[in-house]
């Protein structure tokens, strides 16, 4: 049990009467890179806000690191080692970048003391400190005087990856982390999680990229109609006929193993 | 058979908190904002009736005396309210709606168009203020002091009439909403305001007339309460009109029939309060109801799925 | 220092005070229309527990328990209305404000319809030193990590919930605050003019907080100075200029140019005067710093 940082069993969640995530089950290994793909629709980025809580599950377990944590309200599940970035930016506009970086710490600094110390006033305290050198080794600098909204697309992707790091989380879930980068800035991505996976954390991480998936990760969940329909390497993913049907789709194909009746 | 006559009063009060609360309760469902020139509206149409049955209007009072006649100076009242506040609206709804860059997601972004109506009941109250003092004014009733009995309740004449237009013209609202093409325009907006262009609804040309109808209740409202209550003031919006907040939220925002019924029961309210607790007092009970109602049942007595369903 | 000045002066500081009372919840989202009703509340408080008909007790020690008690209150109500959201928060705190108003002038032993006269007086040394308090603690609350996360929700509630923000209690704690502040100016204002008359606090009074702290920017402490000093300066120096050109209608009409200037606000630069990236660059060009242009090779 303890291979594994991360069991999902049997999920289930329907919105209305679509059901939306349909008995997902999977294991994800203590510090490995594993992505989850999947047609545009197949619910991956639901799978994630089951697992920080925005939703609730109807049906399943969720194990993180031993504990079931599905009845744990979203905003304790942070401290329990989960952060995500998300697939559209979601900075905080009017908030520096540092700021921004330093929101990811509040899980680790709310007691009273911490809560009431003036961050922003003595400029050379540990938690922006913490912040600076989490930002300067993902590449990125700290663009003093600037609120992140008028930051270049791919570097406010990159600063939101850095803002789940800096929760010291033990699995990190990140929604198209790649998604409008340019090859330097992808290869830097790839860069930064090869680095982030050594010291130790998890990462999880939904793609459309499988050049990018291919080069980071060393397991592939397939999601389809809400179904886990496959998982195995990255080249046992490529070359599976189910999951080559579920992309390249047939009007009239079912897939081979299971019915979807999602409706 | 005094708490009979109390419940009269209370209704023809309310009479008028109706029409206030249907224009509250209109552009809260249509557009998702408190519009605090609606007692301003309200306000200043009061004020126009009382200039022009006063002479204290900036024009033509001889002309008006002319055309109409002493006696029938109220319907020039009435019209000039009508246009003034009609041209007001247009101009309020170009600065709460159509200039409007609604670029924030954020928490606030509800509040723009309410704060640009705080800065119009500003600038309207003290225009007001400007030309004619704080003080309260007061006007002779063109109807005298016309009431009648019925058994041993006291009716005004004003007043019955008053209740009887407010709730036709809320009728006739109301099927306008629920039957006609306007309508259907109105509450696809009000539900999908995306997405109504798409359904061929003009939405640049709609959204003016919404405003102009809200208006003209305020105006109407306000003339009644002029030729019915004869003092008015610059602070009447601010005294009488939001009461009928109250109405719009014990029926539910965006609720057409919720205002009604709202609005005619905050007038009961208000008058058995004056009864029971005396005239200073009565903010605490209509308000105190307000705050309950907005903490433990927002959507009020009957919901808000007339108007922009499924908006709060 | 002129009568005229320090009545002018007084008036500031105490707008300063309420301003940043409301600005606290602004911060975060939580728009307060009911500023009077906390004002009176402190004013009544400490008016009461210092005169020798009520508690009797020193002024400094009035006003911090009508701090106190004005805290307890919007604690108390704090719950409940941030229940609310958006525009049913707005009708809520402006019931709250209008029940406050309408009990108060019923209390008997708080002089109902006649008002209350206030024992002990607050000379203008001290009015002042609270308004520069208020404003540095502002500054100070604001750059906390609490402050912080009143700005994410401000921005993105959802998202500040996943980073483990407890929403409801850092509201509710921006939203007590500011009573408290509010509950020290209208302390104030009793001890000062040493007579609170009955409907000294009205609705315009809390149309106007609210607007100054709106029109001079949420994003940081500098837009309710800044909202406030300009709402209170420039209509005097309109009349002032009113009465040397002899024209009563400009003296007049400056609260009509005020509410115009509200609606242009909104459509032209609706997030206020000041905002957070006028600060970072008025900073950044004072500390003479070049802008960081980011990426390390």
């Amino acid at each position: 049990m303890s291979d594994n940082v991360l069991n999902i069993t049997g999920i289930q969640k329907n919105f209305g009467g679509l059901k939306v995530i349909d008995d997902v089950s999977m294991d994800v290994r203590r510090g490995s890179r594993t992505a989850l793909i999947g047609p545009n629709g197949a619910g991956k980025t639901t799978v994630f806000n089951l697992l920080t809580g925005v939703y609730p599950i109807d049906q399943g377990s969720i194990v993180l690191d031993g504990m079931e944590i599905s009845q744990i309200p979203s905003q304790d599940r942070v401290i329990h080692g989960m952060s995500r970035s998300f697939q559209n930016i979601r900075l905080m506009p009017h908030l520096s970048t540092i700021e921004n970086v330093m929101l990811g710490q509040h899980a680790r600094a709310r007691s009273l003391g911490n809560l009431m110390f003036p961050l922003g006033m003595l400029s050379k305290n540990k938690w922006r400190q913490e912040a600076e050198d989490a930002l300067h080794n993902a590449g990125i600098g700290s663009y003093p005087g600037e609120v992140v909204a008028n930051l270049p697309y791919g570097v406010q992707k990159r600063i939101e990856v850095v803002r789940a790091l800096v929760s010291r989380p033990k699995l990190l879930l990140l929604d198209e982390p790649a998604a409008g980068l340019n090859e330097v800035e992808t290869r830097q991505l790839q860069e930064l999680l090869e680095q982030v996976s050594q010291s130790g954390v998890t990462i999880l991480v939904v793609e459309h990229d499988m050049h990018f998936v291919r080069n980071l990760c060393d397991h592939v969940v397939v999601l389809n109609f809400g179904q886990k329909i496959f998982e195995g390497t990255p080249e046992e993913v490529h070359q599976n006929p189910a999951v080559l049907e579920a992309y390249l789709g047939r009007e009239d194909s079912q897939p081979a193993k299971e019915t979807s009746d999602a409706s | 058979m005094l708490i009979l006559q109390q419940l009269i009063n209370g209704l023809m009060l309310g009479g008028l908190y109706v029409m206030v609360a249907v224009a509250f309760t209109l552009i809260i469902g249509m557009l998702n904002f408190l519009n605090f020139t609606i007692p301003a509206l309200f306000m200043v149409a009061a004020m126009m009736m009382w200039a022009t049955m006063t002479g204290n209007l900036p024009f033509g009072n001889e002309t008006l005396l002319g055309v109409f006649g002493e006696a029938n100076l109220w319907v020039a009242g009435v019209l000039i309210a009508i246009i003034v506040v009609s041209l007001a609206s247009l101009v309020i709804e170009r600065f709460t709606y159509r200039y409007m860059k609604a670029k924030y997601g954020d928490a606030t972004e509800h509040a723009l168009p309410l704060v640009s109506s705080l800065g119009f009941l500003i600038a309207f109250e003290h225009t007001v203020i400007s030309a004619w003092g704080s003080d309260p004014l007061t006007v002779v009733s063109p109807f005298g002091d016309a009431t009648f009995e019925i058994g041993s309740l006291l009716f005004s004449y004003p007043q019955v009439i008053s209740l009887v237009l407010s709730l036709g013209i809320v009728f006739t609202l109301n099927y306008i909403i629920r039957r006609t093409k306007l309508g259907r325009a109105l509450r696809s907006i009000a539900e999908r305001p995306e997405t109504a262009t798409l359904m061929g609804v003009d939405v640049l040309r709609i959204v003016p007339i919404v405003y102009v109808i809200t208006g003209l209740l305020c105006a109407i409202s306000g003339v009644l309460f002029t030729i019915n209550y004869t003092t008015v003031d610059a602070y009447i919006g601010d005294t009488v009109a939001t009461v009928a907040i109250a109405g719009m939220v014990l029926g539910g925002l965006g609720n057409v029939w919720g205002a009604v019924i709202g609005g005619l029961m905050v007038g009961i309210i208000e008058v058995f309060s004056i009864y029971i607790v005396g005239a200073d007092f009565v903010k605490v009970p209509i308000w105190g109801l307000l705050l309950i109602i907005l903490i433990f049942k927002p959507t009020g007595l009957f919901g808000h799925s007339a108007i922009g369903k499924g908006k709060f | 220092m002129s009568g005229y000045l320090e009545s002018q002066l007084i008036i500031l500081c105490l707008s300063i005070i309420y301003a940043y009372g409301i600005f606290l919840p602004a911060a975060s989202g939580q728009l307060n229309l009911g500023a009077a009703g906390f004002i009176t509340l402190g004013a009544y408080a400490s008016g009461w527990f210092n005169l020798s008909d009520g508690l009797g007790v020193s002024m400094p020690l009035s006003v911090v328990m009508a701090m106190l008690f004005t805290g307890a209150i919007s604690f108390a109500i704090a719950f409940p209305i941030l229940r609310t959201r958006g525009v049913y928060m707005v009708l809520a705190t402006f019931a709250f404000a209008e029940v406050v108003s309408g009990l108060t002038i019923n209390m008997e032993f708080l002089g109902a319809a006649a008002g209350m006269p206030v024992d002990d007086h607050a000379a203008v040394e001290i009015v002042v030193i609270a308004a520069i308090g208020v404003t540095l603690f502002s500054f100070y609350f604001m750059s906390t990590r609490l402050g912080l996360a009143l700005r994410s929700i401000h921005d993105d509630e959802s998202v500040s919930v996943l980073f483990g923000v407890n929403v409801r209690l850092a509201k509710v704690a921006a939203f007590t605050v500011g009573g408290m502040l509010m509950g020290l100016g209208g302390a104030m204002y009793g001890h000062h003019y040493n007579y609170i008359e009955a409907q000294a606090f009205n609705v315009l009074l809390s149309i106007y907080i609210l607007l100054y702290v709106l029109l001079g920017g949420t994003q940081t402490a500098w837009g309710p100075l800044v909202g406030a000093i300009f709402f209170t300066v420039v209509p005097e120096l309109i009349r002032n200029l009113a009465i040397e050109i002899g024209s009563d209608w400009l003296a007049d009409s400056r609260f009509i140019f005020f509410g115009a200037f509200i609606v242009l606000m909104m459509v032209i630069r609706p997030e206020g005067v000041v905002t957070r990236t006028m600060q970072d660059r008025v900073a950044s060009a004072l500390a003479g710093r070049r802008k960081d242009t980011g990426e390390t090779e």
